[in-house]
């Protein structure tokens, strides 16, 4: 009895620690890109291109983090990013927020049609509408600004944002914004008074995808800012990365700067954001 | 100084749109105000747009914005029966909260739609293109372009048909992958074991980082030289000289293998996702399911395949759709491997080629037409996929 029980427990034991193992390399592949462009931004600079595998090199220093801050645009590249993605994510959240309230509380001609035509707008492939786009901004004179790409960018997550609304408007009981009426609010009243403020994670989340859309968005970036002023930080990243040879420590710098901020935010929200993406379809 | 002006520039702008939804919804107001009168429908229909007209013209102002109002009265016609046969007056609320949010998706998702059709039946390219944004004249061409695209290349060398098979085996490849490495490591996640939610957390992170930051860097790391898949591949030869003999070792990836290189990075960045939301469906399966299956003396593999796949299966279909349709449409991966000057086409799949043909080579018209064309494969395709969605659902 005692000998099979010690078989059980220590092929029980073989088994986990098969599946930590298989884990851990899967783990590896995952993080040791991350961990090398960390490594790759604090080399010093004459040791930029060395065949070392080290995760820490000799001599490591910040010099390529300094060089980055002081002779390039870094800063003023996150700034117009931050600029674009806050008014988009703005103006997405309020025009959804409303929306998706009137699909969730009321019944009128064409409510049917309008969800479903929200969802085959998702059908059109992103990349299609850049062109039509680009020659709508270039015929308002709006090419190289900033309202120019705010306008691009503003609706493109509004469909989503909207689902998302709407699926969390449905769970508030209706009770709620009755006794509001009752004590005498309008319905617009009842709205900002009793839903809104309710809403405030499912307004953050939808505000958080908005914001995340925007602020790692390429191609619209490329084709409507042209001088590196006007760059969003991808823009930049990109030239640094084209100048392979010379920029590469920079390069690094930069992604980890980036990087970071946003990955907090996304493991932050993550469960939260998952939920959203399937709600969607599922109930579709 | 240059920060405070960008500042109000955006303020202005956020001022104008602000003024511009109050503006329209003030326009939708004064119709619920009005519509049921008898009057308006004839005054909507006629008299506005005569009046607007006669005023327009008795004071010899026939220029460009003088027009467009023209224009908006003249829709009036169209908006007014609208509101009188569709809108009842108890929902007008509705759309008064709805108005600013389908005004939105109409110019900047719908517009511009039709306008890609207008476009791909004109030609519009670098030469004529001054000449468009002066006069706004485009010459229409009929079906011309269309049927460049299949007979002449979007870029330099490849063609249509090759283009469109390469997106199938990459989105083929891509999605399996990404669905046997998400199934595989949801298996593993789902026991039992220490630190589970570390290592999830770890392994989101390809998912979570800044796409453009995870391909740029991966990008660095198939560098022939200096990146660390070489290296590796390097020293795996050097310290087993039998892995040389089998032609293992250094490979100049992105100017040789540009496909597979794009092949792996987006592999490497779809698996996240895939895990995450086959790990949800796993956790919601009632462990009785499997208490019962023991009972029986079902095998490992047994559990897997009559339990554990037909359950996650309703979560899977979204995913998987949802997969599909991402990597048939992702330009990111394969323009920012391949896009930089003197890139390659050989990694090109129909969406980024349709990027460059626009952007890079400044076909307008023919990108127009090549991705009305892209668009009706995928519309046909997922037409035909929900059809037998919706014949399988009745069959259960």
């Amino acid at each position: 009895m005692n000998k099979e029980a010690a078989a059980y427990r220590r092929k029980k034991f073989l088994k986990y620690l098969l599946i930590h193992a298989a884990i851990i390399s899967f783990v590896v592949i995952c993080v040791y890109p991350l961990l090398r462009i960390l490594s790759v931004s604090i080399r010093p600079g004459d040791k930029l291109f060395s065949t070392d595998l080290a995760l820490l090199p000799k001599g490591a220093d910040f010099a390529a983090y300094v060089r980055l801050l002081k002779e390039t645009l870094f800063l003023r590249w996150l700034w117009n990013s931050l600029l674009i993605t806050v008014t988009t994510s703005f103006i997405g959240v309020s025009l959804a927020s409303t929306a998706a309230y009137a699909f969730s509380r009321f019944k009128f001609g064409g409510k049917k049609g309008g969800l479903i035509l929200l969802l085959s707008t998702q059908m059109i492939p992103a990349g299609m509408l850049i062109l039509p786009l680009f020659l709508m901004i270039m015929k308002l004179g709006l090419m190289n600004t900033y309202l120019g790409i705010i306008i691009a960018y503003s609706v493109s997550s509004l469909p989503f944002s909207i689902w998302i609304l709407k699926g969390y408007y449905d769970t508030i009981p209706r009770s709620l914004e009755e006794a509001a009426l009752v004590d005498g609010t309008s319905q617009l009243g009842a709205f900002y008074r009793v839903i809104l403020p309710l809403s405030t994670p499912a307004l953050s989340i939808a505000f958080l995808f908005n914001f995340t859309t925007a602020w790692n968005e390429y191609l619209v970036a490329r084709v409507v800012l042209f001088s590196s002023k006007q760059y969003t930080w991808t823009l930049g990243l990109f030239e640094l990365q084209g100048q392979y040879i010379t920029q590469w420590g920079m390069f690094a710098a930069g992604s980890m700067l980036v990087t970071i901020p946003v990955l907090a935010v996304f493991l932050y929200s993550s469960k939260w954001l998952i939920s959203g993406l399937t709600l969607g379809s599922v109930k579709g | 100084m240059e920060i405070l002006y960008s500042v109000y520039e955006v303020l202005w702008f956020v001022f104008i749109v602000i003024a511009g939804i109050a503006l329209i919804e003030g326009y939708f107001y004064y119709h619920f105000q009005f519509y049921d009168r008898r009057w308006f429908f004839p005054a909507a229909l006629l008299g506005f747009p005569l009046a607007g007209a006669a005023g327009c013209f008795a004071m010899g102002l026939v220029t460009e914005p003088v027009r467009i109002f023209l224009w908006l009265l003249g829709s009036e016609g169209l908006i007014a029966p609208f509101f009188r046969h569709i809108v009842k007056g108890r929902s007008k609320l509705a759309y008064l909260l709805l108005a600013p949010a389908f005004i939105g998706l109409a110019l900047l998702l719908v517009y511009p739609f039709v306008f890609e059709v207008y476009l791909s039946f004109s030609d519009l390219k670098l030469t004529t293109i001054m000449q468009w944004k002066n006069t706004g004249y485009l010459p229409f061409v009929g079906l011309r372009q269309y049927i460049d695209v299949f007979t002449t290349s979007p870029l330099s060398e490849v063609t249509f048909w090759a283009l469109l098979g390469r997106t199938l085996w990459w989105t083929f490849i891509n999605v399996f992958f990404h669905v046997a490495g998400g199934f595989t490591l949801a298996l593993l996640l789902n026991n039992h074991i220490r630190f589970k939610g570390f290592y999830r957390t770890l392994l989101v992170i390809p998912w979570a980082m800044p796409q453009v930051v995870a391909v740029l860097a991966m990008r660095g790391e198939f560098h022939a030289q200096y990146g660390f898949i070489n290296i590796m591949l390097g020293k795996l030869a050097a310290a087993y000289p039998f892995l040389a003999g089998l032609g293992l070792g250094p490979v100049q990836w992105l100017s040789n293998y540009p496909l597979t290189t794009c092949t792996l990075i987006n592999i490497w960045l779809g698996i996240p996702f895939m895990m995450v939301v086959i790990l949800g469906g796993l956790q919601s399966i009632s462990s009785s399911y499997y208490d019962a299956a023991d009972i029986d003396g079902a095998s490992y593999l047994q559990k897997l395949r009559f339990i554990t796949i037909p359950l996650i299966r309703p979560v899977m279909m979204p995913a998987v759709t949802l997969g599909t349709v991402w990597t048939f449409n992702n330009i990111n991966v394969i323009y920012l491997v391949t896009g930089q000057s003197g890139g390659t086409e050989r990694a090109d799949i129909l969406v980024s080629a349709l990027y460059k043909a626009a952007f890079t080579y400044n076909r307008y018209s023919y990108s127009a037409a090549f991705a009305i064309v892209i668009f009706a494969i995928l519309f046909f395709v997922s037409v035909f996929y929900l059809k037998s969605f919706d014949a399988a659902k009745e069959e259960r």
